[in-house]
């Protein structure tokens, strides 16, 4: 269901479906023993299998020189396989002549591909400008898409070099989707910008996926983006070979050998914990008090630490070391600790929440709802339970799916 | 300096002038015209690199003097002959030009325009060629230049040119027409260039101003 907001932003989806460009609205590509071997004989991709189910984020990883850049281009024939086939919807792709195909497949790349010569709008316009669109169509449609990237209409008339790393960035994502292309090639579209916009670009795509249900493949170096973006993800090996082909959970959880562990890395535990809700996780009311409770009910809670809060969380205050402090005063009154950061229930993840506690001076993380009051905080103890309940239960329906997991041979 | 000399003669000067803007201008553009295949083929296919810049270069080799002499049994002692002459001198500096803006062209821009789905053609005229216009420009300036100054020698094969006032003012011992001479060729060859950098200008409007 869309909500109506989106529902007007894509207004254009019902026209393109009118005019007959757009087929269905997802594919789905399919890699049937696909390799790519280079004159000098290095082998990039080997007798590759692979699915991108339709409207999934598949991400592939691995070092460099593992043929995930390769695997990426074959698709839209910026690289010729030296063998086997992909199809997309069940066609061969060399069927189609290839600048056809390509008006069909987005493609966003790390070093953006902007043309320097043209506009934000004009840049945005190509591919429908190709299709045979008109200037003034075109340019109109353009600047729906950058409001769809969240950019300015006002940078449409400007040119590639007066854009910052992460506009130029949005800008090429918004070329990419200007014609309505079932399909989204990425190759490290984020890599090249600071963490910070990297964060927010990585946020745009899941808000776009949401809407668009492209059939999206990216590459990427970088585990946490597999771990933020990907519905599914294929850890290659060198010279082309799948070592792990599941969900990003199952990799960090079950990784099927110790090139994949030495590739997710020795804080893999950690990073699955992305994956586990806090909704679940049970919080303990007993160390909140309220800034106008006493130091005496403080010291009669028997808590090595008391998180005071007005609603909000305001600090960590130790009864122990309330000595010079009479029963009468004000919790309020004290001196506290800051509470570091605080997760949301139910929102942030268990990684989120360990965070919190790792960070706490009391060793406790503090848990609030979406306006930010505090609903209740949770010792090592209790995560590590949350934890082990999670675990369990991921390894349980992933041995339900046994698709879902395991490298080829 | 004899500045009524000037006035004197400000009618012979002017033709003069006129005459060394033509020899001097043509040429260059008309190397641009037959630079622009040449380069696109061998930034294109890099076998025709090598020898088209070996044949540049050595044609660059050749003093002015001796190739306007060299076609005068083909061409005579002609303005054709001159501005045949200073055409092939401006393809050396276009020509290596044309190639260097062609291939300076990031492979990333080159890249993005196939997989947008442009044919080739239709990406050397809308993306490639564009982009490479700000290198090409500067190749067009400096063969602008040269060529204003070097139409001075055709005077020497008996072509008109601002040529003339050196040698008849050497011939005369009369310094005052050799400082014409040279202040309007430089003249010259300084409103060309600004000419020619307002064109730049107006083409790419896209480049960062430094």
């Amino acid at each position: 269901m869309r909500d109506p907001e989106a529902a007007a932003t894509l207004w254009w989806l019902d026209e393109f479906s009118r005019a007959g460009w757009v087929g269905d609205p997802v594919s789905v590509i399919t890699f049937e023993r696909v390799t790519k071997r280079y004159p000098d004989g290095t082998v990039a991709v080997n007798a590759l299998d692979l699915e991108v189910p339709a409207g999934k984020i598949m991400v592939l990883v691995g070092p460099s020189g593992c043929g995930k850049t390769t695997t990426l281009r074959m698709v839209n024939r910026l690289v010729e396989p030296t063998s086997g086939q992909i199809l997309l919807d069940g066609k061969d792709i060399r069927e189609q002549n290839p600048a056809r195909l390509r008006r069909g497949i987005g493609y966003v790349i790390q070093q953006t591909g902007l043309f320097p010569h043209r506009t934000v709008e004009d840049n945005i316009a190509t591919v429908p400008v190709l299709n045979g669109w008109s200037r003034a169509k075109a340019r109109a449609r353009a600047r729906d898409l950058l409001k769809l990237v969240g950019l300015d209409q006002a940078l449409a008339r400007r040119y590639p070099y007066q854009l910052s790393g992460g506009q130029q960035q949005r800008v090429g994502v918004a070329r990419a989707l200007a014609a309505d292309p079932p399909v989204l090639l990425m190759d490290e579209p984020f890599s090249a910008v600071d963490p910070i916009v990297r964060a927010s670009l990585q946020d745009q795509l899941i808000a776009l996926q949401t809407e668009l249900h492209k059939t999206i493949v990216l590459v990427t170096h970088d585990i946490e983006e597999v771990i933020k973006v990907g519905d599914l993800v294929a850890l290659f090996r060198p010279h082309g070979r799948i070592a792990q082909l599941g969900t990003p959970e199952r990799l960090l959880g079950a990784p099927a050998d110790d090139y994949v562990a030495g590739f997710v890395g020795f804080d893999r535990g950690i990073r699955r914990l992305s994956f586990f809700s806090t909704a679940s996780l049970s919080l303990d009311t007993g160390p909140v008090l309220s800034a106008n409770a006493t130091v005496a009910s403080a010291r009669a809670s028997g808590e090595p630490w008391i998180l005071v809060a007005d609603g909000k969380p305001r600090g960590w205050v130790q009864p122990d070391k309330l000595g010079q402090y009479q029963d009468g005063t004000l919790l309020g009154q004290v001196p506290a600790e800051p509470i570091g950061h605080t997760f949301t229930v139910g929102t942030n993840s268990l990684r989120a929440a360990l965070d919190a506690a790792v960070l706490s001076p009391a060793g406790q993380a503090v848990g609030v709802d979406g306006y930010g009051n505090v609903v209740g905080v949770a010792t090592f103890d209790r995560l590590r339970a949350a934890v082990q309940a999670a675990q369990t239960a991921a390894d349980a329906a992933a041995a339900l799916e046994p698709s879902e997991s395991g490298a080829p041979a | 300096m004899m500045w009524s000399w000037i006035a004197a003669n400000g009618a012979q000067i002017w033709q003069l002038t006129w005459s060394n803007i033509i020899l001097g201008v043509i040429p260059p553009l008309i190397g641009l015209a037959i630079s622009l295949p040449l380069g696109i083929i061998a930034a294109r296919w890099r076998w025709f690199y090598p020898p088209t810049l070996t044949v540049v270069n050595v044609i660059y080799a050749i003093p002015a003097l001796a190739l306007f002499i060299a076609l005068i049994p083909a061409l005579g002692l002609t303005d054709t002959n001159v501005i045949v002459a200073l055409t092939l001198f401006s393809l050396c500096v276009i020509v290596p030009n044309v190639i260097a803006g062609l291939r300076g062209v990031p492979p990333s821009v080159r890249q993005a325009a196939t997989a947008m789905g442009y044919g080739a053609l239709r990406r050397l005229i809308t993306v490639e060629l564009p982009v490479a216009v700000p290198v090409i420009m500067g190749g067009l300036r400096v063969a602008m230049v040269s060529s204003i100054s070097l139409a001075s020698v055709g005077q020497l094969i008996g072509v008109s040119s601002l040529g003339y006032l050196f040698i008849d003012g050497e011939q005369r011992d009369f310094p005052t027409e050799i400082y014409v001479g040279l202040v309007l060729i430089i003249a010259l060859a300084l409103a060309a260039d600004l000419i020619l950098v307002g064109i730049r200008r107006v083409l790419t409007p896209w480049m960062a101003r430094s």
